[in-house]
């Protein structure tokens, strides 16, 4: 696949911060725009790939589970992994494994493995440019 | 390849994970073979003048046995040769003082630091 | 020269950090960088008009191109005509072009 590669390393954790939201709309725009993808996710980060999230109504609003459908960053990334797909891009995503461990995620979905800071460096050294996007 | 880590934060994590996870992140990635500067502004800059091992936290009967050692993680990214800047302007609006920052850091004043980000590839701020 | 894209999340409203970051982008821009800044999320709040941000205003006056992310200002309710006047919109899509054009993309 004759494209560009972005590496994107992330932090937060799903459901605490606009910055999540943001952060998968910039690879929806990569991806869009015919660039490759690659994630390292770090700290909070790894949680966004975890396979047990699992949606819930909403009482206060009187929806039901399928009726709320509430997003879950699971099923984002598996929209994106199908769009790279579609678009022969790649796109690839790695949790840094010790944050995995000490935080229980260990079951992610397919197409998410797991690595280390050292998978960040190979990635920003091969990709053609590279985002940052730290916590608060 | 050239990167610039910018940590402008501190504390955040240095109890629960027992590191700072940005500093760790950098000792890691240059053990990997990477071309790495640290600047240390805003809080950050409280790393550039650490002299003690971070207290150690106990809950109940939980006792904390390996609190971070900052001062230990300066010396190793620096013997490694990562350069350790910290931002001076940072440094004195907390009324800590430029003298004590430790050994090998180098002070780099607020205007300079244009020549600083031209100077490396990438920044990447955390 | 270097291209720099400061992607601006965090606002002066809450966050002192930026006032220093804005200075660094004039800084850069003084030095004859090309310096852009993209406003998303809570960093779109001083781009409305009335809003009482002098070291964001000092951006506008340098003529550095400060553009607003379009999802975070409808998010908002802030319309074109309620931003100040060298304030434009601007997809997210814009980061990708930066960072496909090789620019040093920054995230604050």
């Amino acid at each position: 696949m004759d494209h560009r590669i972005l590496t994107f390393a992330f932090m937060e954790p799903p459901f605490e911060s606009e910055r999540t939201v943001t952060f998968f709309r910039l690879l929806d725009a990569a991806l869009a725009q015919g660039a490759g993808v690659r994630v390292f996710a770090y700290e909070g980060a790894v949680a966004l790939a975890f396979a047990r999230q699992a949606p819930h109504g909403n009482a206060v609003h009187g929806r039901d589970a399928e009726q709320e459908a509430h997003p879950l960053s699971k099923d984002w990334i598996a929209a994106l992994q199908a769009k790279a797909a579609e678009k022969g891009l790649t796109f690839e995503w790695i949790n840094c494994g010790l944050c995995v461990d000490e935080r229980g995620v260990n079951e992610v979905i397919d197409g998410c493995g797991r690595g280390g800071p050292p998978d960040l460096w190979r990635y920003a050294a091969t990709a053609f440019n590279t985002l940052t996007i730290g916590t608060r | 390849m050239k990167v610039l880590q910018v940590i402008d934060q501190a504390f955040r994590t240095t109890v629960e994970e027992q590191d700072d996870t940005i500093l760790w992140l950098t000792q890691s990635m240059r053990g990997a073979g990477g071309e790495l500067t640290v600047l240390l502004g805003g809080h950050g800059v409280y790393y550039g003048l650490q002299t003690q091992t971070q207290p150690a936290l106990q809950l109940g009967d939980w006792q904390q046995s390996a609190p971070a050692d900052l001062p230990r993680d300066l010396t190793q990214l620096l013997e490694s040769g990562v350069p350790v800047y910290v931002i001076l302007d940072d440094v004195t609006e907390r009324g800590l003082s430029p003298q004590a920052l430790r050994p090998g850091v180098q002070g780099i004043r607020r205007d300079e630091l244009a020549a600083l980000y031209d100077s490396v590839d990438q920044v990447w701020q955390w | 020269m270097s291209g720099y894209l400061f992607i601006q999340s965090q606002d002066p409203f809450t966050e002192a950090r930026t006032t220093h970051q804005f200075a660094l982008a004039r800084q850069l821009f003084a030095a004859g960088h090309a310096v852009r800044l993209l406003l998303v999320q809570n960093g779109v709040t001083p781009a409305r008009q009335g809003a009482q941000t002098p070291y964001f205003d000092a951006l506008l006056r340098d003529g550095i191109p400060v553009s607003a992310d379009d999802f975070s200002l409808r998010q908002r309710q802030i319309g074109d005509a309620d931003l100040k006047a060298a304030v434009t919109v601007a997809p997210i899509s814009t980061v990708i072009d930066a960072l496909l054009d090789g620019n040093k993309v920054i995230w604050n």
